[in-house]
């Protein structure tokens, strides 16, 4: 987890989104935590879940894409996968 | 007074009293019968009603199309002396406002019974009540923020809050934190972990000195490493020693460059805090310097309040697209969430505008609020 919060707050740093603006977008998609709480996610002082993880990632990976690059940021399937079977 | 029912299980009942009209709202309020409760609020407002209380005491569950119509309904009588209040939110209806910031829009009661007329900052109730007390000698010190809607002076204080309770559970070694601020020329703890530590801070109000004090006043932390070792603030040290106090982090607050309090962490242990401690204190302490920079009219400007308007309409074709998946694959909802994101990253479209489209192609004449300009 540690790693991926590391990928997270670098790829916020890469693709130009401020904390508030990557909130905002995360929001869009559908996360229920607060924007101090998603920062704090970054900053590796509060564990997200799988779930957030994930809206984290898409929301950083729209953004590569608007910049016109790939999908940089990987996902964590584990859990979708369980769920999913 | 008139009373009227609107259709499905939405309960209306509107009471016009001499300075405002109280709206209670009963049962469910969703995307059918929300347009109902828009056209009567809208039918309020146009007849010169402009004091709202909306009453959710007996409201049972609220969706985003609801939230969106009081979203409105709060930007439409945002001018003062318009007033819009919530009175008596559900504990999720209650993180729902806090997580779209429309609690920074409308003014937050607690239940009718529990709110005196003494103004919000003494009605409200504090949303992460376990984790973090207000000390008990608040005065009505609301200066600060009088630029701003009355209820962004208790948002903040309930963000700062949260602040408190983050550090506390984060820095290693922090038995209690605090914030004060300089409100009408004296500091004042506005948020502290517990009891003892309010008594800390007042403490060093009573005695005139301290490291929270020395940092709200000179803009530089101060940290007592050995508390039984300091020197400095003879009239403070000896209460903190009895108070079973060991060692002191506090953390200047800045608003645009100038200290306007502390961020103050105690333990109970000599030498608790660290260089990785120091650290994360900073964090916070501009977390909170953030959040203070922010409660001015920026927070809650236009162009914030039509971004999360925005953003409920993608949210909401989101989960209606998820629910449609969840039914197509008979799969659970974050499994089905995992469906859109897979698609949405193989096909390169995104996620909201992938969404759309599955929710336009089961409802063809609906119109798809999943664009970004």
């Amino acid at each position: 987890m540690t790693e991926q919060v590391q990928l997270h707050e670098q790829g916020r740093q890469d693709a130009g989104l401020s904390h508030a603006e990557l909130w905002f977008r995360y929001f869009e998609l559908g996360g229920m935590s607060t924007a101090i709480e998603v920062e704090a996610f970054l900053y590796g002082a509060l564990v997200p879940t799988t779930h957030d993880s994930n809206l984290i990632a898409v929301a950083l990976n729209e953004r590569f894409s608007e910049l016109g690059r790939n999908h940089p940021i990987p996902y964590d399937e584990e859990e979708d996968r369980d769920r999913a079977s | 007074m008139s009373d009227r029912a609107c259709d499905g299980d939405l309960g209306v009942a509107v009471r016009f009293g001499a300075d405002e009209v109280v709206v209670l709202l009963s049962g469910e309020v969703d995307s059918i019968n929300a347009a109902d409760l828009q056209l009567l609020l809208d039918a309020l407002i146009d007849g010169g009603h402009r004091h709202l209380v909306l009453d959710l005491a007996e409201v049972t569950f609220m969706d985003l199309t609801a939230l969106r119509v009081l979203a409105d309904t709060a930007r439409r009588v945002r001018q003062p002396p318009d007033v819009m209040k919530i009175r008596s939110p559900s504990a999720t209806t209650r993180r729902l406002f806090d997580i779209t910031a429309l609690s920074m829009l409308v003014d937050l009661q607690a239940a009718e019974a529990d709110a005196p007329p003494l103004g919000p900052e003494q009605t409200f109730d504090a949303p992460f009540g376990s984790m973090a007390h207000r000390s008990a000698d608040v005065p009505d010190d609301l200066a600060v923020f009088a630029v701003v809607p009355a209820a962004a002076g208790v948002i903040v204080d309930a963000a700062l809050e949260m602040v408190t309770a983050l550090a506390r559970a984060t820095v290693g070694g922090a038995d209690g934190v605090s914030v004060t601020l300089t409100r009408r020329g004296r500091l004042t703890t506005v948020a502290a972990s517990d009891e003892t530590i309010a008594q800390m801070d007042r403490d060093q109000y009573a005695t005139g000195e301290g490291p929270c004090l020395a940092a709200a006043a000179e803009g530089r932390w101060f940290h007592v490493e050995s508390l039984a070792e300091e020197d400095r603030w003879p009239s403070f040290v000896p209460r903190a020693l009895d108070g079973g106090i060991g060692s002191i982090l506090s953390s200047p607050l800045m608003v645009d460059a100038r200290p306007v309090g502390a961020l103050n962490i105690y333990s109970r242990s000599e030498r608790a805090f660290g260089s990785r401690e120091q650290e994360l204190a900073a964090l916070f302490a501009a977390n909170a310097s953030a959040i203070l920079a922010g409660s001015g009219a920026s927070v809650v400007g236009e162009e914030v309040a039509q971004r999360l308007q925005a953003a409920l309409g993608i949210r909401e074709v989101i989960a209606q697209a998820q629910g449609v998946v969840m039914a197509r694959q008979k799969v659970p909802a974050e499994a089905a969430y995992a469906v859109l994101r897979r698609r949405s990253s193989k096909s390169n479209i995104p996620l909201r505008l992938l969404a759309g489209e599955i929710v336009a192609s089961t409802h063809p004449q609906l119109p798809s609020t999943g664009n970004r300009s």
